[in-house]
């Protein structure tokens, strides 16, 4: 024997300790969503609705509550959104990421349906008058924030029918007007006033609306497109994208075997392009750099080279050449790509000597946004866009978001919308903003266990027949899914960081220390009695979503 | 203990009928043979439910019988630690490896860890080893799960994911879905799972292994039906690396007996890198494993007397007494979860309980009658071998406890193992107790054998008079000794 010898009371082996603790972590997509959408929430109610007592149409109006809650116009973001939560969805690897695009367009038209009332906050009136100019999605964003928390509201708005890019921008393929007007309608249904035709600067100007109200948000978007500056872009057929697209939806006129020269990569650009074909016309786009670098959605482009546009890369105009008033064709200039420049892009350089003649008709420019900063001459905007606070607060009484702080998705202007209200809203009431509430950490990479789940295949948003896209030019291309392919889909959901009542840990706990609760919701299904806690670590092992971690 | 006392804890209706649901007479059940079409659920695929699947579907095929299983897992064995293990010694006798390879199961080399050429008994009076029996009661060391948390990829193969694959190949449908209820849904039964998903079988094999919270759920749901008792155990793994196992270790099983209150085996086991500690008893708690790393005879297997961090490690409950009854119509249960042998061969266990359901199945029926003639029998006769294992534990406690005991045990042995002429008694008998090869009966039987008990008196006197050569047998002589101190 060796004379190995222990003190009694120290122990002779340190058990390696598991202990486990509930925790819930940021999923992937919400931390994509520019608008921090509860996704995983809400596709957990639906998921869990028999768990939780739900029937699946309460289950689809809760979840749809939840949607509203953040975004007022879900019907109509969904059809647009690019949907970076998709981007990222761990189920992506496995077998295509969850279609939370297909569900959150279900749930939108599911509330229209159902008629179902934009949630409220609060019961009673606050004396303050809220003024915001614009009504796009960031000033319907702040409009619905603040009147649903019991705010008096009045919106400005310049032309004679509201929702700003979403109205004029978008086609009705894409975004069929029927859809929008009653999401926005519902929107005023909040005791919101609605002032048309009214014209910062013209109509109205800033300093009467500073008195007239408490405080005034500029949601004034960026509808004024830069122009490219060449040689003979002044004159008739030449106009922006914007400005085409807004003429349009007015009045559409007819470009049959006329040829379209369009200019740029974003979804503008696109938007144009497809449009333009469907108004007869031969269309080219015309973009400086490769196909990689352009920022317009994949599937515009995909859809607008179904419908026959075509594309040419790596050219920049620099010259329309006319024969008198009528546009005769465009020079261009063929590029090459050198270093990416400061967003990661690379940069195109002009290939010397490669100059070209493009024969055109028209020519759409729709290279660049900008805002029309006509009557705020009281505002900084000496810089191309205002500069705000985080929470966008410009000014003692002044708050802004969407556009008109820089071009980007609906979603952010939503958000930014909801920011602002919930910052105004603090500050008019005197308390602390709620900044702390989003403090969870995002969750590992690798610590959901995708292989627990069944291969489920992801279900495509119904489409129309390509025939008809043409043919039928405002029909709308994507369609809904049905309301059972709705719950289908939700259930795909691996619900990343948050208990999803596998029951794992439950059933398999050596020490039963897990107890269900009486009362469940998504994530609340089970206390972990710490003090019959073994060690053992196998739930931490099993947990496949990752919600139970081990304690330091 | 359990079935003695079965049948007064239990109503004599209830244990006629087997599993009845609450407040509710069983109504005469329409088609309770299989037939072509029936559907079987399966919960579990540990050994007993990837054995019962296998058996069931190669029994139908020679009846030419079409029927459905559906085996319920969502766990899976590829996992490494806690994940994708069913927690135990991991230990396969020979008599098993043969019996199944005469089913047609031939456990592949990667799935077997290490062949275990011998016991190593430890005691504080001294140690000695018991080699094979007659070369043919070897055991096999393996994994249940892919080996501990931290583990290397190797090429091994986890012996319940061996099972599953064959379950699978006969046609077993493997259903990645966690089973959280089973009721009586009129006629049939249903099975429910945590994702909301139910199907309805002809027949249910409950396989969970008692470490499952469903028998809970089926005591609720049925009311004449007692889930098995259970005592806490302990299981940890020790990560040495192949080179430090095979000298320390070699290929030999290493038994404690110690005296240590409630504690009844331990053993450690050599696995490829890792070392199996298993700690069996009643109640096993904090204390207890830290009085049994503590002792000399268990810190002197480590390099330097010292305890390395354990990689995994698990308290898994284990069935002191068998489910009452594990049958009623369209349910049977099968494997630890119904009836078990105390401490040893579970997975024998599963194989028997697995087959004899399966039969009783196919051949004779899914009601509780056919059950109670054809597949209770099984389960009373390892009932009765467990009150007999009882009581050779009681003596192997009372030999833990007296040191001159032990003194008797460990001279009688190294005498035998130096002697190949004589009849080994005493390293049969300890060789069968720690492996689990052959019946506690069996066991028991032997020792009642003059023989046996006249060498024992012997060498208690012999192996205890102090100061004598006689004390360590042959082995205090200078000749190559079976005994290590």
């Amino acid at each position: 024997m060796s004379g190995a010898k222990t003190a009694a009371d120290q122990p002779a082996t340190a058990l390696f300790q598991l202990h486990a603790q509930q925790v819930e972590k940021l999923p992937p997509c919400q931390a994509q969503c520019p608008n921090s959408g509860d996704i995983r929430g809400w596709l957990g109610v639906i998921a869990q609705h028999e768990k939780n007592g739900l029937t699946l149409n309460q289950a689809y109006d809760r979840a749809w509550e939840m949607i509203a809650d953040l975004n007022p116009l879900p019907a109509t973001v969904s059809r647009i959104c690019p949907h970076p939560c998709e981007d990222l969805c761990t189920r992506a690897d496995k077998d295509g990421a969850v279609s939370i695009n297909a569900v959150e367009r279900f749930l939108g038209d599911w509330g229209l349906s159902r008629s179902l009332p934009l949630p409220r906050i609060d019961s009673e009136k606050h004396p303050e008058s809220i003024g915001v100019i614009g009504s796009g999605p960031a000033s319907l964003s702040f409009a619905y924030q603040m009147a649903r928390r019991g705010y008096s509201v009045t919106l400005y708005e310049r032309h004679s029918v509201p929702g700003g890019m979403l109205r004029h921008a978008i086609p009705d393929y894409r975004l069929p007007r029927e859809v929008l007007d009653a999401e926005v309608e519902r929107l005023l249904g909040l005791d919101i006033a609605l002032r048309q035709n009214v014209d910062l600067g013209n109509d109205v100007d800033l300093e009467e609306l500073r008195e007239k109200h408490t405080l005034i948000f500029l949601g004034l978007g960026a509808q004024a497109a830069r122009h490219l500056g060449i040689p003979g872009e002044q004159g008739p057929g030449v106009i922006t994208g914007i400005d085409y697209l807004r003429q349009r939806k007015e009045r559409s006129e007819s470009l049959d075997g006329k040829r379209v020269l369009v200019i740029g990569g974003g979804n503008t650009a696109m938007d144009a392009a497809r449009s333009a074909k469907r108004d007869g016309a031969d269309v080219t786009v015309l973009y400086r750099r490769s196909e990689t670098e352009m920022p317009a959605i994949g599937t515009e482009v995909d859809d607008a080279r179904a419908e026959c546009v075509d594309f040419r890369f790596l050219v920049s105009p620099t010259r329309i050449i006319r024969d008198g008033e009528s546009i005769q064709s465009v020079q261009v200039q063929g590029m090459r790509l050198g270093e990416p420049d400061e967003q990661g892009r690379r940069r195109p350089l002009p290939v010397p000597g490669a100059l070209q003649e493009l024969a055109a008709d028209i020519v759409i420019v729709a290279v660049a946004q900008a805002s029309d900063w006509h009557g705020l001459e009281a505002v900084d905007t000496a810089h191309r866009w205002l500069r705000t606070r985080d929470d966008g607060k410009l000014d003692k009484d002044l708050w802004a978001g969407g556009d008109d702080r820089g071009p980007s998705i609906a979603s952010r202007a939503i958000a930014q919308g909801r920011l602002a209200a919930e910052s105004a809203h603090a500050e008019l009431r005197g308390e602390r903003g709620a900044g702390a509430a989003s403090a969870r950490n995002p969750i590992n990479a690798g610590a959901v266990k995708t292989d627990f789940y069944a291969n489920q295949q992801r279900s495509q948003t119904p489409r129309r027949p390509q025939t008809e896209w043409l043919s039928n030019p405002d029909a709308e291309i994507n369609q809904t899914i049905n309301y059972d392919q709705a719950i289908e889909e939700a259930a795909r959901c691996m619900s990343c960081g948050l208990c999803f009542d596998c029951q794992q840990c439950f059933m398999y706990c050596n020490a039963s220390g897990f107890t269900r609760i009486q009362e469940t919701s998504p994530g609340n299904y089970f206390v972990l009695a710490l003090e019959s806690c073994e060690g053992c670590g196998k739930c931490i092992d099993l947990c496949p979503c990752g919600y139970l971690e081990a304690r330091d | 203990m359990p079935e003695s006392q079965g049948g007064q804890d239990v109503s004599i209706s209830a244990e006629n009928l087997g599993f009845t649901r609450r407040q509710e007479r069983t109504p005469p059940l329409r088609n309770t043979v299989l037939a072509d079409g029936s559907r079987i659920a399966v919960i579990g695929a540990g050994p007993a439910g990837s054995m019962f699947s296998y058996f069931l579907l190669s029994m139908a095929e020679t009846l030419g019988l079409d029927v459905d299983v559906d085996l319920f897992e969502p766990r899976r064995f590829c996992h490494r630690g806690p994940a994708g293990c069913n927690h135990c010694g991991g230990i396969v006798s020979e008599l098993l490896v043969q019996r199944l390879a005469t089913e047609g199961i031939i456990l592949p080399h990667d799935v077997v860890q290490r062949g275990i050429e011998s016991y190593m008994l430890h005691m504080d009076v001294g140690d000695v080893e018991i080699a094979t029996p007659l070369h043919e009661k070897r055991i096999a060391a393996m994994y249940r799960g892919n080996g501990p948390r931290e583990s290397e990829p190797l090429d091994t193969q986890s012996f319940d994911g061996y099972l599953l694959e064959l379950a699978q190949e006969k046609g077993a449908n493997v259903v990645r879905r966690l089973v959280t209820d089973v009721r009586r849904d009129n006629d049939l039964m249903t099975v429910a799972c945590a994702d909301q998903h139910s199907e309805r079988y002809d027949l249910v094999v409950v396989a969970t292994g008692v470490n499952s919270h469903l028998l809970e759920n089926l005591e609720g749901e049925f009311e004449s039906f007692h889930r098995p008792a259970r005592t806490k155990t302990f299981i940890c793994e020790f990560r040495l690396g192949h080179e430090l196992v095979r000298e320390t270790f070699g290929p030999s099983m290493h038994v404690f007996l110690l005296d240590i209150p409630r504690l009844e085996f331990a053993a450690m086991v050599p696995k490829g890198e890792f070392v199996t500690v298993c700690l069996l008893g009643d109640r096993i708690d904090d204390d207890l494993i830290n009085r049994f790393f503590s002792s000399p005879e268990v810190r002197n297997r480590f390099p330097g007397g010292v305890i390395p961090q354990q990689a995994c490690h698990c308290y898994p409950r284990i069935n002191v007494r068998a489910a009452r009854p594990a049958y009623g119509d369209r349910l049977v249960v099968i494997g630890d979860s119904g009836s078990t042998r105390l401490f040893k061969d579970g997975i024998g266990s599963a194989y028997r309980t697995a087959k004899a359901a399966a039969k009783t199945a196919v051949f004779h029926g899914v009601d509780a009658a056919s059950f109670k003639q054809h597949y209770a029998p099984l389960c009373r006769k390892i009932g009765n071998d467990n009150q007999v294992g009882k009581v050779v534990f009681g003596f192997a406690g009372l030999i833990q406890k007296t040191r001159f005991a032990r003194r008797g045990i460990l001279r009688m042995t190294s005498n035998e193992q130096a002697q190949t002429s004589r009849p080994r008694r005493m390293s049969g008998v300890l060789w069968d107790l720690f492996s689990g090869s052959a019946s506690y009966t069996n066991v028991f039987v032997r020792t009642l054998h003059p023989a046996y008990i006249g060498s024992l008196v012997w060498n208690l006197v012999a192996g205890n008079v102090p100061g004598s050569a006689a004390r360590h047998g042959r082995a205090s002589g200078e000749e190559e000794s079976h005994v290590r101190r």
